[in-house]
């Protein structure tokens, strides 16, 4: 993953017509990004609607259903919770940035797919963002602990059983190529 | 040619992954506030603060000062603007007959009473807060009395008849064995994860709508009505569907009024509501009250069934689920007295929640027959056993086959239940108590008139367009199963279009219709282009040159015949011309009544579903059924309930895509534990005002809730249901498993809860 540097920010991105903007520059999925955004733009928000990746979702806005998880500096974090002032200099990864290479699957994703877990997907990006530090974070070692941490990504459609299948095959690939 | 053939590629009913889910696991699939559109601008609702009176003033002067703010809509500018419009559930469109922002007066708490505009979402957000509403207040009524029964009024003339055969009273005072019990359920809200949004877009005179949506042609015919629009200047587009479970299937008040503020300023305008407003506006499960009455002979059969429910509905609306359709021909019985009441309150109007009917009326009539087998000191699955019946006991008309028994065999095996010791409270481990419980799942047999566009390149590739929708069913891969099945190409050659009301109208995805609807007009296409290749290949001097064309059939990209002769498709194409070949096939359902049969695909066309229901078939009826059984345990001390384990055995038909039916049935099941223990809108009495209205406050099974879930196929061959001989199955998996739950509990503890959700407190 790229580290971050101001020289390689795309154009400003500036909406114009409200009060006080804040210039950021955010380093997303090894990209740079310079925007001009209201102080109360969220994270979720910044990514969603002025970057134009969609593929973090909004569930409630409110740190409650874990759609919107994305990782900073490898960390889980909430993108509804965080406003996007807080991220500058650090390394934001979304679901798009997730797969090792353009246009390949990681393997949680793959796993994900095999295992059919998920129904409308709509909690999905966020389910993955999370089972993929779970695993590296040593925390899905056994079937009560992937349940366990994995409860702040609630699942309207209910592929729990599903999810916690697919974490297993993909943990199993993940501890043979770090 | 009427219905699809019979052939079989193989195909159907063959387990896949999910040929949307690549875009599903990258992020890439595009739910419809996902669009990127140039010069958006963010609207935000401002939502009542009472639930019954009117509004004496709205102030607008500091939200107006707000930096970014474009526009404000409220009664004051949009009166008269929005036309009122049927409601979807009187065959029209819309989830309400209540109009917001039509004039000052406010029906329930948290209608929309304004719209504010504004350059950024913040903005919007911040004008919105400071939008000062000054109310004439009336004390609301927030749903039922607090009396029971509640008073028996019918306040719908249109009411479907309440089932009833012979005397069920008189059966009831001489019955050997009596069971008589209140039961309640609550308040529910579907709350899927993904908001009610709604992004309106005009160019010129045309319209175009990103919504979420279970039924897009319904939706476009709607806004067109309400705005006085041709429909074929409406567009709405909903390729992916963040989670719906009924909310998402009727025209809610919001669009309209997106459509009506995009149009003021010329640009685009997007809406995502927060998750507290989404639980007023969209619809949300009533709560019911029920009284089950049930008496038996000493051998159990059942001699009298009485089942009265109670349900709340709007001020204007009477809207009601009527489970008794349902309950009245679940069993044998002689004597047979049902009746729906509706309790009009301060209220939004009520809708669809997966399985309207059965959740609730199921789940009391499952608990009684529970209670009436400890009655009779019989074995529950002995006493479905003996009631069973083959035929709906109210007019006997058949069932077109029901496997009720089987998927109670099949389950109880599974999950061991021989070895259950029928004494509430003598299973143990540990801290434990053990409870183990069953019931059963029905749901009818729905189908609809659907349309589909089916086009074969010479190439082998398939593309298959029509209206449906995939809600997170699967019906993308389902239907490129069955064109996959019929015109003999890989699965990976077919691309399928949907969720568009640019495409052939399919109808709402609903009613567990959408599988059996939209696969049989699929495969109806398919069946033309392979008679159209057929009848040119008999015709011309090729290999099939003078053979039965009906005998031809596509497989493996070839046309072939039953001697092994064949011919590439390729060739059997180019010959009807030049690029590729395409049929639009329109299937009315064999059980379709006449008036549907005649006038369906005109209804479709306008966004009407004219679906069939599977209790109200002419000769016959048609439900697809299951069995569950459900392990609880309950702490000895703390009263913690856990559900460590369910098995649920069903008998749906043909199933098309068993992946994707699998994991319907898997979150069914888990919906079923949610009505059991966790979901309950709680209700400021005072106020009519929801209280839990967030995904923290209002509870749904998270991960660490559900353990070991176990779903079997019972097989199952029906053609009389449809030609495909598909049942659906979306909306079986979540019916009785929350009496199941509930029967378990009274196992475990010997305590009986009638009132859902069964929690902690009620077990101390
Ligand atoms: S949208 Fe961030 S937690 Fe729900
Ligand atoms: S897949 Fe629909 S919410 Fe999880």
């Amino acid at each position: 993953m790229d580290t971050f540097s101001p020289l390689k920010a795309a154009p400003l991105s500036r909406r114009a017509g409200t009060r006080d903007t804040i210039e950021v520059v955010l380093n997303v999925n090894g990209r740079n990004h310079r925007l001009a955004v209201d102080p109360r733009v969220t994270l979720l928000d910044a990514l969603r609607e002025h970057l134009g990746l969609t593929g973090s979702k909004k569930g409630c806005d409110q740190g409650q259903c874990g759609a919107c998880t994305i990782h900073v500096d490898g960390r889980r974090v909430l993108s509804c919770l965080t406003l996007v002032a807080m991220v500058e200099g650090k390394a934001v990864t979304t679901i798009e940035g997730l797969a090792p290479e353009e246009g390949g699957l990681h393997p949680m994703q793959q796993a994900f797919l095999d295992h059919d877990a998920f129904q409308c997907g709509y909690c999905t990006p966020g389910q993955i963002m999370s089972a993929v530090a779970c695993v590296r974070e040593g925390l899905a070692t056994t079937d009560d602990d992937i349940r366990e941490y994995m409860s702040g990504n609630l699942c309207r459609c209910a592929a729990y059983p599903n999810i916690v299948e697919a974490i297993k095959q993909a943990r199993a690939e993940m501890e043979e190529q770090p | 040619m009427n219905a699809p053939t019979t052939f079989d590629g193989g195909m159907i009913g063959r387990p896949t992954p999910r040929i949307d889910g690549r875009l599903k696991v990258t992020g890439t699939a595009c739910y419809p506030s996902d669009f990127p559109l140039e010069d958006t601008a963010y609207a935000y609702l401002v939502t009542s603060a009472i639930a019954r009176g009117r509004i004496k003033a709205i102030h607008l002067e500091e939200a107006q000062q707000v930096e970014g703010v474009l526009d404000i809509l409220t009664y004051e500018n949009t009166k008269g603007k929005v036309r009122k419009v049927r409601a979807f559930s009187g065959g029209g469109y819309t989830s309400t007959t209540i109009m917001p922002m039509d004039s000052p007066k406010v029906w329930h708490d948290g209608q929309i009473v304004a719209v504010v505009v504004a350059e950024t979402y913040e903005a919007a957000r911040e004008a919105a807060h400071k939008v000062h509403v000054e109310y004439d207040e009336r004390k609301p009524k927030p749903g039922f009395d607090k009396r029971r029964p509640q008073p028996r009024q019918i306040s719908n003339p249109l009411s479907s008849s309440d089932p009833q055969t012979g005397d069920a009273e008189t059966a009831f005072q001489h019955a050997d064995v009596k069971v008589e019990a209140y039961y309640t359920t609550p308040t529910q809200h579907h709350n899927p994860i993904e908001l009610f949004t709604t992004t309106c877009t005009w160019s010129g005179d045309q319209l175009t709508i990103y919504e979420p949506s279970q039924f897009v042609h319904g939706l476009k015919n709607g806004v067109a009505k309400q705005l006085n629009m041709n429909p074929e200047k409406v567009r709405v587009i909903s390729p992916f569907v963040g989670g719906a479970f009924g909310s998402k299937a009727a025209l809610t008040p919001r669009t309209a009024f997106v459509a009506l503020a995009a149009k003021r300023l010329n640009r685009p305008v997007k809406l995502v509501p927060t998750r507290s407003q989404s639980f007023d506006v969209s619809t949300y499960r009533a709560e019911t009250q029920h009284l089950v009455k049930l008496g038996a002979d000493r051998n159990g059969r059942l001699t009298s069934l009485h089942h009265e429910g109670w349900e709340v509905s709007s001020r204007p609306d009477n809207y009601k689920v009527a489970g008794t359709e349902t309950t009245s021909l679940l069993y044998a019985c002689p004597n047979i007295y049902t009746k729906v009441h509706i309790v009009h309150a301060d209220r939004n109007t009520p809708g669809f929640m997966r399985s309207p009917a059965e959740v609730p009326y199921v789940y009391a009539l499952e608990s009684a027959m529970d209670e009436l087998a400890t009655a009779l000191g019989m074995d529950p699955v002995e006493l479905r056993r003996i009631n069973d019946t083959m035929v709906n006991p109210i007019d006997q008309k058949p069932y077109s086959s029901r496997a009720l028994m089987a998927c109670y065999d099949r389950a109880a095996e599974a999950f061991g239940w021989s070895k259950r010791n029928p004494e509430p409270g003598s299973m143990h481990d540990g801290d434990w108590l053990i409870g183990w419980g069953c019931a059963t799942a029905c749901y009818p047999t729905n189908v609809a008139p659907a349309q589909a566009r089916v086009t074969l390149a010479p190439n082998g590739r398939a593309r298959v367009q029509t209206a449906g929708h995939d809600i997170g069913t699967g019906a993308y891969t389902a239907i490129a199963l069955t064109a996959a099945d019929r015109l003999g190409v890989p699965l990976e050659n077919v691309n399928v279009e949907l969720g568009d009301s640019s495409l052939p109208p399919a109808p709402v995805a609903g009613g567990s219709n959408a599988t059996a609807s939209i696969c049989n007009a699929v495969a109806m296409a398919c069946d033309e282009i392979r008679e159209r290749l057929a009848q040119g290949a008999v015709h011309a001097d090729g290999q099939l040159a003078g053979a039965d064309p009906g005998d031809l059939r596509l497989s493996q990209g070839k046309l072939v015949a039953p001697d092994g002769k064949s011919e590439p498709l390729k060739e059997a194409i180019m010959r009807l011309g030049f690029g590729p070949v395409e049929a639009h096939a329109k299937y009315t359902p064999e059980i379709a009544s006449a008036p549907v049969k005649l006038m369906g695909h005109k209804l479709i066309e306008g966004g009407i579903s004219a679906m069939t229901s599977g209790s109200s078939v002419k000769d016959h009826v048609q439900y697809a059924f299951g069995a569950e059984f459900v392990e609880v345990r309950i702490h000895k001390r703390t009263r913690e309930i856990r559900v460590p384990r369910i098995v649920g055995a069903f008998a749906a038909g043909r199933i098309v895509s068993p992946t994707t039916a699998r994991s319907q049935l898997l979150g069914g099941l888990i919906w079923g534990v949610a009505s059991a223990l966790h979901e309950a809108t709680e209700i400021d009495e005072r106020v009519a005002r929801y209280v839990n209205d967030d995904l923290a406050e209002y509870l749904i099974p998270v991960c660490a809730d559900i353990k070991d879930v176990e779903v079997i196929f019972v097989p199952e061959e029906d053609h009389q249901v449809n030609a495909l001989g598909i049942k659906g199955l979306g909306e079986l998996g979540n019916v009785g498993t929350n009496a199941a739950v509930a029967n378990a509990v009274y196992h475990a503890t010997g305590r009986r809860i009638r009132d859902l959700p069964i929690r902690i407190e009620d077990l101390l």
